[in-house]
Formats: C-alpha cells, structure tokens, sequence
C-alpha cells in the first residue's frame, strides 16, 4: 500500500470530474432539483373541492340532510361542493361517469325507520373507483363533513346518531382492485418510453461517435430515410415489448406446485375495461416518440454514461408529473402546464381512460390524447432529422 | 503555378475553386484550388493536422465549405446525387461491429442501391473476406476491419474515390494487393484521391499534392517534386517545400518561439 499511489488515482478521478460539467451537474444539480420537484409536488397539492352528488331516496329527512350538507358547503373550509341531487343512483354514476361529480351519496329510503329503531343506516357512497389514493382523501373530506351534518340534525338534549354504515361502490372498476389494477396502464406507457429511449440514444450515439453516421451520409441516403429506418427498426421491437407487457398484465397463468417449487402466478390479471388494441396503439406512439428523442438527445452526448445523465433530466420529471403518481389536477397551476407539455401525461390519461374506464375511439379524451401523441412522435422525428443535419456542419 | 500545371484533357472528375474551411478561428483549409482527372491516382501527403481530412470531407460534399466550391463530375458538392458517384473510405473503420462481415456489406450496398449478392461476392473476393462473410466485425483483426470498410466502400463501383488513409494497419502483402486494385480501378477510370502521411505510398500514386497548413504547397510527379526540391527524398522534399530543412528545422530562424525540432508530424 502506498499513500501516494492512492492520492495518484484519487486525484486523477478528481481531475475527471472537474472537467465533466455534466457529471457534476448531475451529482450535484439534479438531487436538488428532483427533491425540490418532489417536496413541492407534495406539499402544494393543490386543495379541491369534493363534488358531491347526492341521491336523495329518503324523501323529507333527506331533505333535511342535504340542505344541511349545502349551508356545510358554503363553508369554503368543509371543500365540499354539491353538484346536484338526483333522483337515482343511475343518474349519480353517469355524473361521475362525466367527471362533474367526484363522489356520490346515496340516502336511503330506510333512514329515518332505522334511525328511530335505533339502528345504524347504511349510506352509499360511489366513487369512480380509478384512483384509491385521492378517492380515499375524498372520502374523508366527505365524512367529515357529513359527521357535522349529523351533530347538527339532532335536536338539542337529543341522542347523538349512531354513526351510518358505508357502503363503498365504484363506477369503474371493483371497490376492491387494487394499486396494481390501477396502475397497470402506467407501466405500459412508461416502461417503453424509458427503455426505447435509453437503447437508441446509445445505438445512435454509437452511430455518430463510431464515425458510421458520417459514413452514411457519404451515401445517397437523405436523414428523413434515417430516421423513419430506426423509428422503425427499433418500432417492431417496440412493438414486441409492448405486446409482451400488456400479455403479462391483461392475463394471469398459475402454475401448479411442482414439488419443492410452490404455486405462483405469472402474470398480473388486470382487466382491461377497453379495447386493448386502442392502448396498445397509445404506447407505440409514445414509443416512436422515444426512439426520435433518444436520436435527438444523443446529439448532446459524448459518451453512453451521458445519455444515462440524461434520465433525470428527461424521465424523472415525467415520473413526477405525468400524473403516474398524484392526478395532474392537484398539482400546483405552474407544474400544471409543464405536466401539459410531457408525452407521457397525455398517454397515461388516455391509457387510464381506455383500460380504466373503457373509453373507446368516440370519447374526446381518448381522441386527443391519440392526436398529441401522434403529433408528438412527428415532433420527435422531425427534431431527430434536424439533429442529424448538424452532423454535416 | 500550383494546380494548373497540366491542360486538362477532359473534364475533371474532381475540381476545388477557391476551397476553404474555417472552424471557428482555425482555417483548416485556406483557399485551395484543384483539378483531378478522371482516371488517375492521386496522392495527397501531409503531416497530421494539415487540413487532408478535411479536404477530402470538402469534396466528397460532408462538409459545407466557408468559401468557394467543390464539384464532383461536374455538379456542385453538397449534392446528393453526385454521392451516387463517391466512395468515400474513413479514416476510422466506419463498420457495425455487431453486424456481420456479410450484413454490413449488405447495407451499404442496399443504401446504394445494389442489392445483389453478385456484387457484395465480388468486393468481398477482393478484399479476400470472402471466406469470414458470416463472421461478426467485431471479431475481425485491424487489417481485416480495414478490408471491410474498403470493400463497403467499393461495393457501388464509384467513379470518384476518396480515401482517407486507407492502409494503416494493414499488412505489407495486402498493401501491395490494395495498390493493385487502386490501380485497376484508375486503369477502368476511376478516380482515386489518397490521403496518406506514409511517404513511402507516394510513388505508386500518378501524381501528388503535398498538403500543408490548409494549402496545396507543392503538386507533380514524386520526380518532379523531387528535382523541384533538389533532394532524393520524398519527405526531404515535403520539407524543404514547408520552408523547413531536411531535419525539421526552419530554414530561416522564425520569428517568435522557437519551432520544435522533429518530424513534420508535429505540425499542428
């Protein structure tokens, strides 16, 4: 062991890095950035207000309970709206259904029989049962409220109500899917956005390090024909690993126990409401959007590890925003309009909408985020082409 | 007097006007005129950093120039329908290491329009790879990857040649095969621009362009440049021609710094 030796190899990494900006942006920049990102996404989530529906079936006391549930709205602090009652659950679904309602009520016929025998009344609640997380702040909110509401209907002296029985129901998908289910469409959109992203920004850094871009442009061949030929190339396997990823989460296979290997199930299970097709589509147009953004960024490296220091720069903010973690609504207004700027925002709510929700190729939201994303992978391609023209200072 | 030596007979087949190339403050090529018939070898000698490399990039229409222009049969570089006509060898291997000897053939030749297989054999038994087709690059010798770039760069039969540097690397036998071949191009008209700073290449070439700091500062036969120089040796000529002596040193003490003393190589 000598001392020297070590500082020699300690020093010589140093050296490395003080000449790599990039290197030290990214250990020192970038945690920053992401953690800032973080803390304010979490902490200045935007506060809603819960729509509320509520389905009035116990006539005169309901009466009661939703004008005392409308002077409990008027309190900005209770974030509760009304936004309607309705003469049947039917009605209560379709609004949630069309996003004008966040939850449903449902007051039974039975109150005020079950009140004064002293039973405890079962009230329905409905969401529509696609995000568990922000359903159950909801849920919350509500039953705060309706806990008000109840203290209050009691006449002075009277006995508190027992607290009702909720009844959990769901527009979408069972009350008891769980964050798998939810998240399924997420990892069909990000997956192939990440990994086709990293493989042809290294292929293509390949290209134009190893000299064989320039090469190519010795041939008659023009950069549109370049770049539709890796969109391509790169598209089939695209496609394959979009394939192979919906095939394991749509289904589920068990294999029997075979003797000291127990039974276990391969793949996810989760059923898809829409047309899996209208998804997979989705993805690939993400992905032809990756391809040409890895051509594009690999102008900005030298080297492989770059196209990796990109990733937090590119996918990271995508992670945060695209509203795979917190729906887009409730972040602060000015990561509102960056997450209206990502690709990926637009695939996961169409992805959500198709698989979710069953939205086929009439609803406008599934029509739009089709065009951007279309539009999107055409941006790509043409900034990729653009790219390669630099190359031919 | 330099590059209007000769009367063309026909029409060039390569032609620099007033030809430069600047990168920022560094000119790599200042203002070259050139007219190569068809036909012929050229040889194009220069220490490291004289602007060969960025000359032949210049002509074979990879590069916009800063000033002048470059034609290739005629028509005005950058064009990519003249590149039909090029073949243009890199300094480094320009190969997919991943693919095969045959594969990487194979795209070359389709970018190029020759699909066929008669034409992927033929480069191949040139280059003698016929024998390792299958075998991926990445498991080829230096030699062999320089085989390949060559025969990925003959594989459309192109009437204008550019190499640059075409036998580092490359074993003594197989040079003089390469040679050969260059010359059976040239006799079929082809013509052939070789970047080289091996002086020892210079005398198989028809004629040569000693290349200096961006310009052409001598150009004939090696026994013109010779006798023009008054010296036996090639490099001794390139020398004298730089305004150095035959060991490196400057003629007339320069002004300023010192030059380092060594090969010509040390140019910058």
């Amino acid at each position: 062991m000598s001392l020297s030796r070590i500082l020699a190899v300690a020093r010589r990494v140093a050296q490395g890095f003080r000449r790599d900006e990039r290197t030290l942006g990214l250990m020192f920049v970038a945690p920053l950035v992401i953690t800032g990102l973080l803390g304010w996404v979490m902490r200045d989530q935007t506060d809603t207000v819960v729509d509320v529906v509520v389905v009035n079936d116990a006539g005169l006391i309901g009466d009661r309970i939703v004008a005392a549930l409308e002077t409990a709205a008027a309190d900005p602090a209770n974030h509760v709206a009304i936004a309607g009652v309705v003469a049947d659950e039917a009605a209560a679904e379709a609004s949630i259904r069309d996003g004008s309602g966040d939850l449903a009520i449902v007051i039974p016929d039975d109150l005020l029989a079950a009140v004064t025998s002293g039973q405890r009344p079962t009230l329905t609640v409905i969401s529509a049962g696609i995000e568990p997380a922000a359903e159950a702040g909801n849920f919350g909110t509500l039953q705060s409220v309706m806990a008000g509401v109840a203290a209050e209907l009691v006449p002075p002296g009277g006995t508190p109500p027992l607290l009702p029985k909720i009844e959990h129901e769901t527009v979408f998908l069972s009350p008891d899917a769980d964050q798998v289910d939810v998240f399924a469409p997420i990892f069909l959109g990000f997956f192939g956005y990440f990994f086709v992203y990293i493989l042809t920004g290294i292929s293509f850094l390949r290209e134009r390090v190893g000299g064989t871009l320039e090469r190519l442009l010795a041939t008659p061949v023009t950069r549109g024909e370049i770049v539709l030929g890796y969109s391509l190339g790169f598209g089939i396997f695209a496609t394959l690993q979009v394939l192979l990823l919906s095939a394991f989460i749509l289904n589920s296979v068990t294999t029997p126990v075979l003797g000291p290997i127990p039974a276990f199930t391969i793949g996810l299970g989760v059923s898809s409401a829409g047309s899996a097709w209208i998804a997979i589509v989705m993805a690939l147009l993400l992905s032809i959007g990756a391809v040409n953004l890895g051509i594009f960024l690999s102008t900005f490296a030298r080297t492989e590890l770059q196209i990796m220091q990109f990733i937090p720069l590119v996918i990271v903010p995508q992670g945060l925003l695209s509203g795979l973690l917190w729906p887009v609504e409730r972040l602060p207004d000015a990561l509102q309009v960056i997450a209206h700027l990502l690709p990926l925002t637009y695939a996961v709510e169409g992805l959500r909408a198709v698989m979710l929700k069953g939205a086929d190729l009439s609803s406008n939201v599934v029509q739009v985020d089709l065009a951007v994303l279309a539009g999107v992978a055409l941006i790509f391609v043409l900034l990729a082409s653009l790219t390669i023209k630099r190359e031919v200072v | 007097m330099i590059g209007a030596g000769v009367a063309p007979m026909a029409r060039p087949a390569v032609e620099a006007l007033g030809l430069r190339k600047a990168f920022g403050s560094i000119t790599a090529v200042d203002g070259i005129d050139l007219a190569l018939e068809p036909g012929r070898i050229y040889g194009m000698l220069g220490p490291n950093g004289a602007g060969k490399t960025t000359l032949i990039r210049l002509l074979a229409g990879l590069a916009r120039p800063t000033a002048g222009e470059a034609r290739i049969l005629g028509t005005r570089m950058p064009s990519r329908e003249a590149l039909a006509s090029i073949g243009y060898m890199p300094q480094s291997e320009a190969i997919y290491p991943e693919l095969s000897v045959g594969e990487n053939l194979g795209f070359f030749a389709r970018l190029e329009g020759r699909a066929g297989k008669a034409a992927i054999d033929r480069v191949l038994d040139l280059v003698e790879l016929s024998g390792r087709k299958g075998a991926p690059a990445l498991e080829l010798s230096g030699g062999m990857r320089r085989r390949l770039s060559l025969a990925c760069t003959l594989v459309h039969e192109p009437k204008v040649l550019f190499l640059d540097e075409p036998t580092v690397g490359v074993d003594p036998a197989l040079r003089v095969q390469f040679w050969t071949h260059f010359r059976r191009l040239a006799a079929a008209g082809t013509t052939i621009l070789v970047a080289s700073h091996v002086m020892d290449e210079a005398d198989r070439c028809d004629e040569l362009l000693f290349v200096r700091d961006g310009k052409v500062i001598g150009r004939g036969t090696g026994a013109e440049l010779r006798q023009r120089a008054g010296v036996d040796d090639l490099e001794a000529a390139f020398l004298i021609m730089s305004g150095l002596d035959p060991e490196g040193r400057p003629i007339a003490p320069a002004a300023g710094k010192p030059q380092a003393g060594g090969s010509a190589d040390g140019a910058a």
